[in-house]
């Protein structure tokens, strides 16, 4: 049993290096080939992507990591009004595409679209083994901590490039 | 919760029109999406009844561009405006960067207002969070109403806590840039002093994972190329009076993090003194592929889930001689032992 719970984890600040998120990839590559699901999203519960592989040339990735948090945190209402903490895996059936959600470390969650190439039965059998392993891969990072030296971006340069871009949007 | 993403090097922000119904806010978002250039808008997306009241959320993405080579983009969403919705607004509060609080400045709706206020300040304390720890800005909106009151009496009745507050008919579009440019500089300085700035190597003894940022490196997609800086001219009409920080002198306020933000930059680099070798390992080439699977046939997918494995004739020749043995060791059992 892993010292750090899932309480801890969803309190506390993420932080993906590159080891990460080649971690992630290949969990959900993994996924993808033993579920033949056309792309899977981890997408943080705030409703940020994380990352995403497979077929995602003609998904609004931005659109649909906001609807997926808010159709999570919708349906965790409504589980708290059944006595449940989570309903923590979701199944959305379309006439041709369909979506099913796990919860990954009450932090993140998993999301595959899938169409009739294979089965929902499979998809949820593979997303729950990946959720598994996403889940350790969190408490993994959130026992490993910092790393010590770390390289630097210009924040001056942010500070300054600030007005320039909300200029260049919103108008001076 | 902002999210920093260096290897996309993307920011990600979150900021909520916040306010009582029919104070303005869906207008908000239909004003900037009607209104930003149209390479840095997203979809508009409405969760509504079909007397167009908010139900859930509206949300837009809106992109920045870039700012010193990272993709800035905020998620903008309003919430039900009506009391009755008030565990849906604390659903999409969750993980809130910086608020626009839409007030109606009818006297009518002084109460409202103030009923409003308070449940924000509500929700934010039941994310552990205060006025004082989210940059808000108040935006007294329907300004051209008969019944308005004076932004005086709405300062002294709405903003004890002295917020930057700006004048707006949202309707016509006045004020309403001026409301999301002064947020958003106030949320990137926020960035750039804890988002950003909690990627630096922490001192010994700092909490593992303490800051405010979500950082992800190497995803697979491609950085978007800078936009131009010109200035558009779609500067939103007429800037009414206000009190807060122009973008520009927000941005000049942050002191000097020269070497702060960033940390991250160097993920590539990452020490391995933490040890990775229980993760599955892919290449960077492979993991950035991103390209769609090719998906097997269901019979080597069924073959998968059973954990069995396909074989050959020379596998069925050896499988049939063993069984045939073992039924000649059972009849001789019967037979002869007996």
């Amino acid at each position: 049993m892993s010292s750090v719970s899932d309480s801890k984890i969803r309190a506390s600040v993420l932080v993906f290096y590159e080891e990460d998120i080649l971690a992630i990839s290949s969990v959900l590559d993994a996924f993808l080939k033993k579920s033949a699901a056309r792309c899977a999203l981890l997408v943080d519960k705030d409703g940020h992507m994380i990352a995403a592989r497979g077929a995602t040339d003609k998904v609004d990735l931005d659109t649909i990591s906001a609807l997926i948090a808010g159709s999570f945190a919708a349906t965790r209402a409504l589980a708290h009004q059944f006595g449940e903490d989570d309903f923590t895996a979701l199944f959305h059936q379309g006439k041709s595409g369909n979506l099913q959600l796990s919860l990954v470390s009450d932090r993140a969650l998993l999301t595959a679209l899938f169409d009739d190439a294979t089965t929902v039965g499979m998809v949820r059998l593979y997303a729950t083994e990946a959720a598994k392993r996403l889940t350790a891969l969190f408490r993994r990072k959130q026992e490993g901590g910092t790393p010590v030296n770390a390289a630097t971006v210009d924040g001056k340069a942010f500070e300054e490039g600030t007005s320039g871009a909300l200029d260049s949007v919103f108008g001076s | 919760m902002v999210q920093i993403n260096f290897a996309q090097k993307e920011i990600q922000c979150k900021i909520v029109y916040y306010g009582p119904g029919m104070s303005g806010k869906t207008t908000n978002l239909e004003v900037v999406h009607g209104k930003v250039p149209e390479q840095a808008r997203g979809e508009l997306t409405s969760i509504a009844t079909t007397g167009e009241r908010t139900l859930y959320f509206d949300y837009m993405p809106l992109d920045l561009g870039q700012i010193a080579g990272i993709k800035t983009k905020f998620q903008l969403y309003t919430v039900p405006g009506q009391v009755y919705y008030k565990s849906t607004r604390r659903l999409v509060l969750q993980g809130v960067d910086g608020v626009v609080f839409v007030a109606d400045s009818s006297a009518a709706k002084l109460a409202e207002n103030k009923e409003s206020l308070a449940d924000l300040e509500e929700n934010l304390k039941e994310m552990g969070k205060s006025l004082k720890d989210v940059p808000v800005v108040i935006q007294y909106n329907k300004r051209d109403m008969p019944d308005a009151m004076s932004v005086a009496d709405l300062q002294r009745e709405l903003n004890p806590h002295g917020l930057p507050h700006i004048e707006a008919i949202a309707k016509t579009g006045e004020g309403v840039f001026p409301t999301l440019k002064d947020l958003s500089a106030r949320v990137l300085e926020a960035v750039n002093k804890g988002g950003l700035g909690s990627t630096r190597a922490k001192p010994a003894g700092a909490k593992p994972g303490e800051g405010a940022a979500t950082v992800v490196a190497k995803a697979p997609t491609s950085v978007a190329a800078p936009r131009p800086s010109a200035a558009p001219s779609h500067a939103a009409s007429g800037a009414p009076s206000r009190t807060p920080m122009p973008a520009a002198a927000a941005a000049r306020a942050v002191p000097s993090f020269a070497g702060s933000i960033g940390a991250a930059t160097a993920v590539a680099e990452r020490p391995s003194a933490r040890p990775t070798t229980s993760q599955p390992q892919v290449s960077p080439a492979a993991a950035s592929h991103g390209e769609a699977y090719a998906p097997k046939s269901l019979q080597d997918r069924v073959v998968a889930v059973s954990g069995m494995s396909r074989s050959g004739p020379s596998g069925k020749l050896i499988l049939l001689l063993v069984l045939g043995a073992a039924a000649a060791a059972a009849a001789y059992f019967v037979l002869v032992v007996r």
